[in-house]
């Protein structure tokens, strides 16, 4: 994923570095035929001026040759010679090496060389003058042309970095805002005012949009809350029934079996109703009352109980330091409760569930085949495994308590054990 | 004794009357609140049973009538809705107990036995069945002089047949009853197997006779 504003950062920085590329060449080429031309004008200046003067010296022809040979070792960068012919003027660019400065590697010269007749007699003149070698050009323009880039590239960055500080402002703080919102929180967003419409016309809709939601939801959690209680006298009626139907002398064994079969089905649905009406509890923020409850006491209580209930398995409670937690009882309990029965629930018969209680955390394990499935657990009416039917509320209580109290609930599959961890840490802290 | 049964469900109302009736209690109806606020001034009832949300008013209104009146009937609270708040109220107001719905009628008649017992009988509260002897007091039995020792859960037990003697009590009754709210989440209800059998076995050593029967596996009858 990449930012917002680093997008047009990116197509602005590819453009700049299009642009800087193709004016290397560009530059290169008029700077060199700049070079060249002004040397051309310059070698045809001297040509002008040294034929004019060797005209107006009137020499002989002998006289010529002892000048030539003189001007010629003199001077390195125009020759005279004798020719057969007279031509036009012409030109040559060429490298080579300095004869006098052998190191210095190749240098480029522009030549002209132009004709001229002293006494009928035709000579040529040469004339070559050192241009910028083509290559220290390139070279130059490149670096410059580097360093305008990089100074467009860091200008780039630090204005994206203010822009993005002054004018998104207003988004990033929508974003924000948007991100820490909770439905189920009861808290209200608002925005701040922004002077550009786009924003403000964004945050009105997301407060529309988030509005609904609230509504929708408030209907959902009454709607849950209601049909339970609707639920629990029909459900009252049926049970009555069963039991006045239990009465009957007339019944046989294999209809006090369907009874009893219907009574256990039945006190399963009375169980997810309760359950169900218990979760719009807590989200309704009912069980606001608070104390202090020792993790400790609590958990040897609710073991008697389960001693009773699960004879067969062994539940193991080791204290590594006492732990007393602010926080509701009654949710506590009902934490404390289906976390245990749910380890029960999955161990096997003569097999152990091991509860470890430390200072902040308290963690639930027993043994078991595979890992289950994360993300599901803590969802309602998503049985991680479809192994025996349950309430498929009682981990979804669980976490519903724990968000309730800031608390952090986890699950994991460490070396073939099933482990609940709940940390109370998180909540301490922000005591 | 004189129950009465403030309901305005009338099918659950006819259960409870049908349930009650066979245990030897004579049971008067009231399906709504003025009906109820009527019958509660005129007549003294031995147990009250109160449903919370009523036509034309709420329930705790009827305690709180109650409690003016200077009324000693018991009363528990048969509520659909379960709220702790409600209970605590209800206890506050006067209720000796508080049941939500939905429940087993055993279970209902087992704490109407146990609230009737303890109105009624405050000094000395003992039942006594042939030679069986329960001091609900100092929650001591005996048969025949014998003190028998029981657990708390076996006392809870007994005392629960008693509360239904005569009638079927079904195996999903009692595990509620055992196990609180838990009993749902159970796969089996075997625990209830061993409560039963050491109950049993220990009133057979005292030398009271075989009282507890089962029915086709899946029910008890207190017999008595």
């Amino acid at each position: 994923m990449i930012k917002l504003l680093d997008k047009p950062l990116k197509a602005f920085t590819t453009y700049a570095l299009i642009v800087l590329l193709c004016s290397i060449p560009v530059y290169f080429i008029i700077i060199d035929t700049i070079w060249v031309h002004e040397i051309h004008e310059r070698n045809q200046i001297v040509a002008a001026a040294v034929k004019r003067n060797l005209v107006d010296l009137n020499l002989d022809e002998d006289r010529m040759k002892s000048a030539m040979a003189l001007w010629n070792s003199m001077q390195p960068e125009t020759r005279i010679y004798e020719v057969n012919e007279y031509k036009a003027d012409s030109t040559y660019n060429i490298y080579r090496k300095n004869r006098y400065m052998v190191d210095k590697g190749y240098d480029r010269f522009e030549g002209l060389v132009t004709y001229f007749k002293i006494n009928e007699k035709p000579y040529s003149l040469t004339v070559e003058a050192n241009v910028e070698e083509s290559y220290e050009t390139m070279i130059a323009i490149t670096a410059i042309t580097s360093m305008f880039f990089i100074i467009l590239l860091v200008g780039f960055i630090k204005l994206n970095k203010r822009i993005s500080k002054d004018l998104w402002k207003p988004f990033y703080q929508t974003l924000a805002q948007i991100k820490a919102f909770d439905l189920s929180s009861h808290k209200n967003i608002s925005f701040e005012h922004s002077q550009i419409s786009e924003f403000e016309e964004l945050n009105s809709s997301i407060n529309k949009l988030i509005d609904s939601n609230v509504a929708v939801f408030r209907q959902q959690k009454e709607f849950t809350e209601n049909a339970s209680h609707e639920l629990q006298t029909p459900l009252a009626i049926v049970q009555s029934k069963l039991d006045l139907l239990l009465q009957d002398p007339s019944v046989s064994s294999v209809q006090s079996l369907i009874i009893e079969e219907t009574n256990h089905a039945l006190s399963r649905v009375a169980r997810i109703n309760k359950n169900l009406l218990l979760l719009a509890k807590i989200e309704n923020q009912q069980f606001l009352e608070k104390q202090s409850v020792d993790m400790s006491n609590l958990i040897q209580r609710i073991l008697d109980l389960f001693g009773d209930l699960f004879r067969e398995k062994t539940i193991q409670f080791k204290i590594n330091a006492a732990c007393v937690v602010e926080g509701n009882i009654i949710l506590i309990e009902v934490m404390l409760t289906n976390l245990l029965m749910n380890a029960l629930r999955y161990t096997a018969t003569d097999s152990k569930v091991f509860i470890s209680l430390s200072g902040n955390e308290i963690e639930v394990s027993n043994a078991g085949t595979y890992a289950l499935d994360k993300k599901k657990m803590f969802k309602r009416f998503s049985a991680a495994s479809n192994h025996t039917p349950g309430s498929g509320l009682g981990l979804s209580i669980v976490r519903e308590i724990c968000n309730r109290y800031g608390w952090d609930v986890r699950y994991d599959y460490i070396t073939s054990m099933h482990v609940f961890k709940v940390t109370f840490s998180t909540y301490q802290k922000r005591l | 004794m004189k129950i009465l049964i403030i309901e305005d469900e009338p099918e659950l109302a006819k259960s409870i009357e049908s349930y009650l009736s066979g245990q030897g209690y004579s049971c008067e109806l009231a399906v709504n609140y003025q009906q109820a606020i009527e019958k509660v001034s005129v007549y003294h009832y031995d147990c009250i049973l109160l449903d919370l949300m009523l036509p034309g008013g709420n329930g705790m209104d009827v305690l709180n009538e109650l409690k003016l009146q200077n009324k000693e009937d018991g009363v528990i609270i048969i509520s659909a809705k379960n709220a702790v708040d409600d209970k605590i109220q209800g206890l506050k107001l006067g209720a000796d107990d508080y049941l939500s719905k939905p429940f087993h009628l055993s279970e209902l008649s087992a704490r109407l036995f146990s609230v009737i017992r303890r109105r009624n009988f405050a000094n000395s509260n003992i039942i006594q069945q042939g030679n069986l002897k329960i001091d609900l007091l100092a929650k001591t039995v005996d048969v025949g002089g014998n003190a028998v020792m029981l657990t708390k859960k076996e006392l809870d037990l007994l005392l629960f047949f008693i509360g239904n003697k005569n009638r079927v009590i079904s195996k999903n009754a009692l595990a509620e009853h055992l196990s609180g709210d838990l009993a749902d989440m159970l796969d089996n209800h075997d625990f209830i197997y061993a409560h039963i059998k050491n109950l049993k076995r220990k009133l057979t050593d005292a030398g009271y006779g075989n009282f507890l029967k089962t029915l086709y596996g899946n029910g008890y009858r207190w017999e008595g």
